[in-house]
């Protein structure tokens, strides 16, 4: 994306925002709380549509604006979200829920490959899969989101804030599956995150957001860690 | 005088209107139940249906219930339409809780007027070879004109179930008032999903009309009979459970049999409003709510 402007009604969110994620990659998006990286997913994904620039996806050369499509079409693009306060269907079975991840045309074919997968990561949603979502834990529901997200065969993932309302131990799990399932599925990620430490285990590069700006582009979790934002707002050295 | 015979007669006739009230609930266990859509005009749409049946009964000597299935596609598209009207005049703009409830409940005294201007207030009714027959099962008479409605809402309970559970579209119709955000990002559009889903609703309702005036003569006031029970079973049965809708249409269907036949026909509204108040006070979740 580039140089996108977005907000809600006169608040002005981001401030001419540009980050690019290429193939394979799994890039942190690095924030405290209001500095604009939900907006920027929720630009993705089509929820928010931005007030300037653009947002587009390159793939086999052809260039696709995001910015136009529905949240639909961006799904159906192999672009899925696990969104920020998870937002399962609570009165849907743990099935159901991951049943209903693999709406879009071209996840369909793949349930008999993706929901055993689905199972063996997680294997807690197996035990569950009768009950409904709503009555789970919050690292449970966690599972679900992701593993949901993943029944729709996505080429994209984006994580919105995954640690958030999670015990520690939790985050690390959380965290190390979703590197797992990316070497698996060859996916590229991009993660909103504000737990710096846990972000950049997987991350091969990332972003600082702050007040709607991107402040710093570290090319590698190393020069992410040096960087004085970072020691200030993160580390607090 | 009060007899075993009468006794077993008025449950199995019971269990026979049971079936029959789950064909003109399940409509409102999917609009209102599952869409938050209060779609009190449903009944209207079930008095339609049942003229539409009248109408080619009379005219052409058509099977009222083979009219309410090939009626079914238009009642589908006139459903999707109304649902689209809904949507851009009210539920769009957040206006649905009142004025939704105005737009239903006008919807329902357009129907009712214009069948009355149309074809009058008297008493339609339909022939068929069935109606009339019944065979008796060690002296209790199970009617025919009850026996097939009761069979054809089996399976149109049967039908929505497997649609429900069973396809993309009915899960995501069982999702879509849970969270559309979350709904969209499956990538299913939820109004597309809400206007299959109420058209599904109305054909449902067109249906059961046809089943309506093979078990009884019905004019065009008849709705009004239908608002209490219908919304009764809904709530009873647990809101948007199909299996709940019918035990609870079954639990109704028998209560009022009972009461028609120990203590008189006009007890028998008192009934589900009397079953509605006490699903509310002891489980208002209704007996299969989620």
């Amino acid at each position: 994306m580039r140089d996108v402007v977005a907000g809600y009604g006169a608040v002005r969110i981001l401030h001419g925002v540009s980050v690019e994620v290429r193939e394979g990659e799994t890039v942190a998006l690095l924030g405290t709380n209001g500095n604009g990286k939900s907006t920027l997913i929720k630009c993705i994904m089509g929820l928010l549509t931005p007030d300037a620039g653009e947002i587009y996806l390159e793939s086999d050369g052809a260039r696709i604006d995001l910015t136009k499509r529905s949240t639909e079409e961006i799904v159906d693009l192999g672009i899925a979200l696990v969104p920020e306060g998870r937002r399962l269907f609570p009165r849907l079975t743990v099935e159901e829920n991951l049943l209903l991840g693999a709406y879009r045309t071209g996840a369909r074919a793949d349930i008999d490959r993706n929901l055993p997968f689905c199972f063996e990561a997680f294997p807690v949603l197996r035990e569950r899969r009768r009950q409904l979502a709503g009555s789970m834990s919050g690292g449970e529901q966690q599972m679900l989101a992701i593993a949901r997200a993943l029944m729709s065969s996505p080429r994209i993932l984006l994580v919105d804030e995954p640690s958030v309302g999670l015990a520690p131990i939790l985050v690390t799990r959380v965290i190390a599956k979703i590197r797992e399932l990316k070497d698996r599925y060859q996916l590229t990620v991009l993660m909103a995150e504000q737990n710096f430490n846990q972000a950049t285990k997987i991350a091969d590069r990332g972003y600082i957001i702050v007040h709607g700006r991107i402040e710093f582009e570290g090319r590698s979790t190393a020069e992410l860690r040096e960087n004085e934002l970072v020691k200030k707002y993160y580390l607090g050295v | 005088m009060f007899t075993w015979d009468l006794l077993a007669n008025a449950v199995v006739a019971g269990i026979l209107l049971g079936g029959f009230y789950a064909a003109v609930s399940l409509g409102v266990s999917l609009t209102f139940g599952l869409l938050d859509v209060v779609n009190i005009a449903h009944p209207a749409f079930v008095i339609l249906g049942a003229y539409a049946a009248y109408v080619m009964n009379s005219s052409f000597g058509l099977d009222p219930i083979l009219t309410g299935v090939l009626f079914t596609p238009l009642f589908y598209a006139l459903g999707a339409g109304v649902y689209r009207i809904y949507y851009s005049s009210f539920e769009r703009r957040g206006e649905e809780s009142l004025r939704g409830l105005v737009f239903f409940f006008g919807l329902l005294f357009i129907i009712e007027v214009a069948l009355s201007l149309k074809y009058g207030v008297d008493y339609r009714l339909v022939e068929a070879a069935y109606i009339g027959k019944s065979i008796d099962l060690g002296g209790v008479g199970i009617a025919f004109r009850l026996l097939v409605p009761c069979v054809v809402g089996l399976l149109m309970t049967l039908a929505l179930s497997l649609f429900l559970s069973r396809t993309f579209y009915g899960r995501a119709v069982m999702g879509v008032s849970q969270d559309q955000v979350a709904l969209r990002l499956m990538g299913a559009n939820p109004v597309r999903i809400k206007t299959i889903a109420f058209g599904i609703g109305i054909a449902a309702a067109s249906l059961s009309g046809a089943l309506l005036i093979t078990i009884s003569p019905v004019v065009p006031s008849t709705d009004r009979d239908y608002i209490g029970r219908v919304f009764a079973i809904t709530v009873l049965g647990g809101l948007g459970s199909v299996g709940g809708t019918l035990v609870a249409s079954i639990i109704l269907g028998v209560a009022e049999s009972l009461m028609a036949t120990l203590f008189g026909p006009s007890w028998s509204l008192a009934v589900s409003f009397g079953i509605l108040l006490l699903a509310l006070a002891v489980r208002p979740a209704g007996l299969f709510g989620r």
